[in-house]
């Protein structure tokens, strides 16, 4: 009997602890946060959130410059490295000799296809930051913070940047907004247009909404409104439609209402101590301790030095990667280094190298850029493995000159003296000769871009708006990959969608030519 | 109907009513070999229910017995005996062991049947057929002994991955691995830090037998993790007898045989010369600036100054005559005559042929096995304790400097500043670089100036309790409750002067360099898995009638991996170089913890009918915690047939045939192992926060959301297996399997693309796809000889198993990123992929042209698709595993002389001679930065081509890096001596041993064994020399 009720006993408890212990089924992290568990621990979640946005420009990741957003490389992949790959690298002025599967293609402006991984980088970093904004624009739906109007206004610029960089250099995409957030049909293809449109759009509506002045990295209504003039000015590339009026409009605002000045010298803008600049109206933050990445300004700096003729320490550095130079396309454009007043064109490293780029694989072929470096501008620093330059996305200068080619352009509204007055301070800054009237032409204007902002990530979308990006009316060293250069057709205007992406959404299509 | 009425009948004698009292026996019951007595044999009155069992000391009595009856004396492992009652009611009796005892019953999870029962294909290897000398880890005993079982170490190291795969393995993403279960408990899945090997936790000494489970029908009662096959290990047990003690020592020594042939120091300063001419200032060392016992070969005039050139072989310098010891002791006793136990003591040192790279492990266990309540209770209590303590070696920096480091340079010098390793540095007034380290790093330095004691101590546990119900013993409850727990700690600490810490100290002068010494890195793990189930089994047999014997179980299971720890993680400090603490204040001790569930319900039954057909039914419903609640739950069926046609009428008299067995099976296995690709909370939003290096806004921490799949469910596979058993002529003379099948998985889990902008990342983990595996097993057994003297047996197996990708939701093909797929070249460069019509991850690669003479032509492919570009259309898929596996040995017996060997290798797939890539090429000789010089394959031999002269993309893609794979391993070859009562009851047996004393293949690289097809660092396999004794006394 006795044993009978021990039997009893020993089932009740089988069964009632095998019920119990379904729950078990759910379990749950220690180290990472549900939301709630978030909210109720840091009281700047949304900000920290907000934070990893902004961040997704420049880091690769979230845990250490190892980590990768995406599943793609956390050294190559990064949106910045991106920028500087497909903006300057394929364009006249840079040339990186590694050859790792695909750079090749960007850096001689040939023989693209949807399997070059340079393209799928770049694509996912767009679609990895769009996604993760709607998804806190989703989150601060039931989320109460403070200022939570301010706060979405940033998270739909930094989605109108992405969607930016998604127009310009594929030209098309999926329109993914916090509306459709969570569906798992593949999205249709938005053209051009339509991304264009929406992006406007959320600019417009966002830029009154903006602060004039926000923490140092975040974006204002002048950040806004510098993208807006970005989007406009290219309007014609982009729709068919031109708006450089519009561009002006805004251009003006971020010049009159923005508060920058133009920094008393132009090395400081690229020097580890930049935060302090009075000219940056936008910067991706690098910090050599607490925001590493090898896809931030680390790529330009190191990547642009090497042992074998160049002394890291000069720039901070301490290591060199060997891998880009300019090209005589840039550095062509100051005359004789050797002579030239110009500040610009003592940037480049002339010792050891050679005026010509026979052959882009030679690191002695061409000069290297030691525009930007990793040393302060004021006061002493040390040479760190990771860069502590932020990358200046948008500065006055920039808008000064998109100004003069508006004006020249025939934007309405546009004044020429002011237009010869700001180029003429950004020549002058610099120690060149300033120059007249008659000199302002769109001509001038291209090179002036170059010798200013080359390195900077406008220089393809620059020449694809002058029209000299594809056919042979300009050509430069390595375009289409010959040492001379030669026409290349004008499918190059875009790059070809990645197949990963044609692959997951059976709705995109290929952009013609590839 | 007849048989009909049998069975009801039988039925009826459920319930023994009205017997006529009639008188009583009792007896003995002896093993006839040993005059041990026997307990727990089941004595029934054949055609009854009715029977008792023999307690411990062999005893049994018998009531309700009438003269006439016939007794039926049945053991596990021996002859059945029956035995007619006269009117003697003292009935001793002596049983026979069965020739072939360990056969005959085999585990298959949660419970065993006999092997001529079994309805699924399963294979069982026990201690008879093991492979023997230099093993570590218990998968080394049945590496090559059965079939459909590939097991590809990863290299040389004393704990060596084992990367075990059962007929190939069919998901793309979830784990391949099949499930491992010891003594009942399902292993983690997961790894302890610092063990490569798991198994080798488990001393291989204490294992008396596995089954591989390899088909649904078998696998499907394990359910969710048993789609890879099931590997079930039992261990010894005790004994009911006289106490029995085991001793076995062991000694070998271990070298390299094969190097990678890099040029010697002569035929590289005749290479440089040649090659290189402005470049020999770079040869050697400044004539008189090192001081070392090594001899200087020449000493070379160059443009540079006079440079002492040294004759530096680095791999001899890094490998070394490996020793090993391995020390055994196990005692089996009958503890107060009721409790049979074993404990077993095991020590094992064994050094790796890398200098510094050494292994010790204790293992202690302890098993007892006592019965209570009439024998109506058994318990088997079951711990093991490891203890290990390894060193874990830099491989990859080690093994790659060992081939690149330049032959001329010295290996010691007293006046290095890096503790009298030499390491090149630029000089002190260099323009650029002042005292910068340049070259490859001194590999035996890399090895001797740090350390990384990984310390592992950990317990499985296991009690189960099986009771058979008083009122009916018909029915069981078993329930087996265990624990697996480990406790890890590693640290890695570094010398002074150690050449991997000098950094450059960016706040002194230019050229000023600081050493780092101490810790690097720390790591605590604890592992603490626990498991519980418990289940019902009704088993009921009959002597007449269509129904033979059914049983019927039905359980729950639960399981529950926890993994939690932590690590002290350093830095070195941006303004002052040194290393410093990485302190991350939002997790202060970098925590690490994750968890995983896994419940299911289970049922099962086997029907026995005529003892002709073999039917086996079994469903389990899995739970995991992977997946959110509406997706948490997989239903898997099986079902199996067995025909025994030698029971059929018909073959019943043919005397050549000892067995012949029909099996069908099908079966559903489910797959929700992702946790290597996407951690333990695939399913659920979460956020991480930010590394302090990580950092974006002033002032705010970062969070970053993480992508996730509420969708994710289970993979699916569905297995289709035809198999025979067999067994022909006298003395079995020819026995074996031959097992069919088919799987079809669906649902994969795949960590691939999703549509752009619509998750949180742009991979995802998704259920997506379609695979089908084809395969089959072939096992062979010959016994040809068999008298006193003399016996010879051998066995074979054969096996082939291709796997294809049958659909990836319309994409053509996936790119396969796991770690150790990677090119070492540039960064991102996979070849592999899974593509729709090819086996799963097969290389995708350019045709490689070549010249009249055999020689590529660099650069140039074979323009395949004839549009006069040569672009991605023009590559083309190469298979890279083994679809033909086979493994054969011998052993032979002479008096009291045995001599056995085992061989095993595979007869296709493909390998990527990687250091062809990063060796084999002239351009890579001058560094980047023109400071030094690294080695390469030799050009003048053969083993490179002097028409490589460098990589440009996307010549890593070009199938001149591919080579055949095929190969012929000899795994061991094993001489033995059996000395019989050296003393009374004491048997000696000694062996000498030689493992992998060769390998017979074309491939031009060191080893063509290689589990992810890609050699490159390998650390290499030694032979092995053992010699060793096994004291039974």
């Amino acid at each position: 009997m006795m044993k009978k009720n021990i039997l009893k006993i020993v089932f009740s408890l089988v069964l009632l602890f095998s019920v119990s212990c379904t729950d078990d089924l759910n379990t749950e992290p220690i180290v990472e946060l549900t939301l709630e568990e978030l909210l109720a621990q840091d009281p700047n979640a949304v900000e920290g959130i907000l934070s990893r946005l902004y961040g997704s420009f420049a880091l690769s990741g979230p845990d250490g410059p190892g980590s990768s957003d995406i599943s793609d490389d956390a050294g190559e992949s990064p949106f910045l490295r991106g920028i500087v790959n497909l903006q300057d690298f394929t364009a006249d002025a840079m040339k990186n000799r590694w050859g790792d599967n695909g750079l090749d293609q960007l850096t001689t402006t040939s023989d693209w296809t949807a399997d070059n991984k340079f393209f799928r980088y770049l694509y996912n970093r767009i679609f990895f930051t769009i996604p993760q904004c709607n998804n806190l624009i989703a989150i601060l739906e039931n989320v109460d913070v403070e200022n939570k109007e301010v706060i979405i206004s940033e998270v739909r610029f930094i989605r109108a940047l992405a969607y930016y960089y998604l127009i310009d250099v594929f030209g098309k995409g999926v329109l993914a907004t916090e509306g459709n957030f969570g569906e798992t049909e593949p999205l249709p293809e938005a053209s051009r247009q339509e991304l264009f449109d929406y992006t406007e759009a959320e600019l417009l509506a966002i830029e009154p909404l903006l602060l004039t002045s926000n923490t140092y990295g975040r974006a204002t209504r002048a950040t806004a409104q510098m993208l807006l003039s970005k989007l406009y000015i290219n309007a014609e590339v982009y729709t068919g439609t031109p708006r450089y009026t519009d561009a002006l409009t805004y251009i003006d605002r971020v010049i009159t209402d923005g508060g920058f000045t133009l920094a008393t010298d132009f090395v400081s803008l690229f020097s580890a101590d930049n935060d302090n600049s009075t000219e940056i109206i936008y910067p991706l933050i690098a910090d050599a301790d607490i925001s590493q990445s090898f896809g931030n300004t680390t790529y330009i700096v190191n990547g642009s030095l090497n042992t074998e003729t160049i002394p890291l320490a000069d720039f901070g550095a301490t290591e060199g990667w060997g891998g880009h130079r300019s090209s005589k396309a840039w550095y062509g454009l100051f005359g004789d280094l050797a002579t030239s007043t110009d500040v610009r064109a003592s940037l480049f490293w002339t010792e050891g190298h050679n005026f010509e780029m026979t052959d882009y694989r030679e690191w002695t072929d061409g000069y290297p850029s030691v525009k930007f470096r990793n040393t302060n501008f004021l006061g002493s620093s040390s040479s760190t493995s990771f860069s502590s330059t932020d990358f200046p996305l948008f500065r006055l200068a920039d808008a000064y000159l998109m100004y003069a080619e508006c004006a020249i352009r025939g934007a309405t509204g546009a004044n020429m003296d002011l237009a010869l007055q700001y180029v003429n301070n950004v020549r002058t800054r610099s120690n060149a000769n300033a120059i007249s009237q008659s000199d302002l032409t769109l001509q001038f204007m291209i090179d002036e871009r170059a010798r200013e902002l080359n390195l900077e990530g406008h220089r393809r979308s620059d020449l694809i708006r002058f029209g000299m990006f594809t056919g042979n009316t300009y050509i430069w060293p390595w375009k289409g990959g010959v040492v001379n250069g030669t026409s290349i057709p004008d499918s190059f205007k875009l790059f070809p969608i990645p197949s990963s992406a044609l692959q997951a959404n059976p709705n995109l299509t290929q952009n013609p030519g590839f | 109907m007849k048989n009909f009425r049998n069975t009801f009948l039988s039925i009826l004698l459920l319930f023994p009513l009205v017997i006529f009292a009639q008188m009583s026996i009792k007896g003995k019951v002896i093993d006839k070999t040993t005059q041990d007595p026997l307990p727990g044999v089941s004595i029934v009155v054949k055609g009854t229910s009715h029977g008792t069992e023999t307690d411990f000391n062999g005893l049994y009595s018998i009531n309700n017995v009438k003269s006439g009856d016939v007794l039926v004396f049945s053991f596990i492992g021996f002859n059945s005996l029956e035995f007619t009652v006269t009117s003697d009611t003292d009935i001793n009796v002596e049983l026979e062991e069965s020739a072939e005892s360990l056969d005959e019953i085999v585990v298959i999870g949660y419970g065993s049947v006999k092997k001529e029962d079994l309805t699924g294909s399963v294979d069982v290897i026990s201690s008879k057929d093991f492979n023997q000398g230099a093993v570590i880890s218990p998968e080394q005993l049945l590496q090559g002994k059965t079939a459909g079982v590939r097991i590809t170490s990863a290299g040389g190291q004393p704990d060596a991955a084992p990367n075990i795969r059962i007929r190939g393995g069919s998901s793309l993403t979830g784990n391949n691995s099949p499930l491992i279960v010891i003594d009942g408990i399902p292993l983690d899945n997961g790894g302890i830090s610092g063990v490569k090997n798991p198994l080798s936790l488990i001393n291989p000494n204490d294992i008396e037998s596995f089954s591989v489970l390899k088909d649904a029908s078998a696998t499907a009662i394990y359910g969710s993790r048993a789609s890879n096959g099931v590997l079930i290990i039992t261990t010894k047990k005790g004994t009911s007898g006289d106490a029995k003690f085991n001793f076995s020592a062991r000694v070998s020594v271990s070298e390299v045989t094969d190097q990678i042939e890099v040029m010697d120091s002569d035929t590289y300063v005749g290479f440089i010369q040649e090659f290189f001419p402005d470049d020999t200032g770079l040869l050697g060392v400044p004539a008189g600036s090192v001081s070392t016992n090594q001899a200087v070969s020449q000493t070379i005039s160059t443009p540079q100054g006079d440079r002492d050139i040294y004759n530096t072989d680095w791999q001899d310098a890094i490998y070394r005559a490996a020793v090993t010891t391995d020390y055994n002791f196990s005692a089996r006793a009958n503890l107060m005559e009721k409790i049979p136990f074993r404990a077993s003591i095991g020590y094992n040192n064994t050094e790796g042929i890398v200098q510094t790279s050494d292994y010790e492990r204790v293992t202690a266990s302890l098993r007892l096995t006592p019965k209570f309540f009439d024998d109506h209770l058994r318990i088997d209590f079951n711990a093991k304790g490891t203890f290990v303590e390894k060193n874990e070696v830099d491989e990859g920096g080690a093994l790659g400097s060992a081939v690149s480091m330049d032959p001329t340079k010295p290996v010691f010098d007293d006046n290095s500043i890096f503790g009298g390793f030499y390491n090149q540095v630029l000089a002190p007034d260099d323009p650029l670089n002042p005292n910068a380290k340049v070259g490859a790093n001194n590999p035996l330095g890399l090895l001797e100036q740090r350390t990384r004691p990984q310390k592992v101590n950990r317990i499985l546990a296991n009690i189960e309790l099986d009771y058979k119900f008083h009122f009916l013993p018909e029915l069981r409850a078993v329930t087996n409750i265990g624990l697996e727990a480990s406790r890890a700690k590693t640290e890695e600490v570094f010398s002074n002067n150690a050449i991997s810490t000098y950094v450059l100290d960016p706040s002194a002068s230019p050229g000023t360099y600081i050493f780092n010494p101490g810790v690097g890195f720390r790591e605590r793990q604890h592992i603490t898995n626990t498991t519980w189930e418990s289940y019902l089994v009704y088993r009921k047999e009959y002597d007449t009638g269509l129904l033979n014997s059914f049983d019927v179980q039905a359980g729950y299971s639960y399981q529950n991996f926890k993994n939690d720890g932590n690590k002290d993680e350093f830095k070195n400090d941006t303004d002052t170089g040194v290393r410093v603490v990485n302190f991350d204040p939002l997790n202060p001790n970098n925590r690490f913890f994750s968890l995983l569930n896994l419940q299911s319900f289970f049922g099962r039954t086997n029907i026995n009918l005529s003892n002709k057909y073999l039917l086996t039914f079994s469903f389990r419903a899995d739970g995991s915690s992977f997946f959110t609640e509406e997706n948490r739950w997989g239903y898997f069926p099986a079902a199996a047939l067995a025909w025994k046609l030698k029971e059929e009428t018909f073959l019943k008299d043919v005397n050549f045939i000892n067995d012949f067995k029909v099996r069908v099976g099908w079966g559903e296995t489910g797959q929700q192992d992702v946790s290597g690709k996407v951690g333990f909370f695939p399913s659920i939003p979460l956020f991480e926060i930010g590394s302090p290096n990580s950092q974006f806004i002033e002032g705010v921490n970062l969070y970053n959301a993480k992508e996730f799949n509420p969708d994710l469910t289970w993979e699916k596979t569905t297995t289709y297996n035809l198999g025979v058993d067999f067994d022909f002529f006298k003395n079995n003379f020819v026995s074996g399997s031959f097992d069919i099948y088919k799987r079809e998985t669906t649902d994969l889990l795949v960590l691939t693309n999703v549509p752009p902008g619509q998750a949180l990342s742009d991979l995802l983990i998704q259920n997506f796809g379609e695979t089908e595996s084809k395969g089959f097993d072939l096992n062979l057994n010959l016994n040809p000889i068999e008298n006193e003297d003399f016996n010879l047996s051998l066995n074979g197996n054969l096996s082939y198993n291709f796997t294809e990708v049958t659909n990836l939701k319309g994409a053509d093909q996936i790119t396969v990123t796991d770690d150790g797929t990677r090119l070492p070249i540039g960064t991102g460069n996979f070849i592999f992929r899974h593509a729709v019509g090819e086996e799963a991850g097969s290389a995708w690669v350019f045709k490689q042209v070549y010249d009249v003479n055999g020689k590529p032509v660099w650069g140039s492919f074979v323009d395949r698709n004839g549009d006069g570009n040569i672009t991605d259309d023009d590559r083309y898929f190469k298979a890279i595993r083994p679809n033909w596996t086979f493994g054969f040995g011998f052993t032979i017996n002479y008096k009291n002389w045995d001599l056995s060997s085992s061989l095993r290798g595979q007869l296709d797939g493909q390998i990527y001679n990687a250091k062809r890539l990063t060796a084999g090429v002239i351009d890579n000789v001058v560094s980047q930065d023109g400071n030094s010089l690294d080695n390469t394959l030799n050009f003048f031999s053969g083993v490179a081509d002097i028409e490589v002269v460098d990589v440009v993309d996307p010549i890593q893609f070009s199938d001149y890096f591919l080579e055949n794979a095929s190969f012929l391993r000899v795994e061991n070859i094993v001489l033995g001596h059996t000395l019989k009562d050296v003393f009374k009851g004491t048997t000696l047996k000694i062996y000498g041993a030689v493992n992998n004393p060769f390998i017979i293949t074309n491939y031009s690289g060191q080893d063509p064994e290689n589990f992810n097809g890609i050699d490159n660092d390998f650390y290499p396999r030694p032979t092995t020399y053992n010699l060793g004794i096994n004291i039974d006394f």
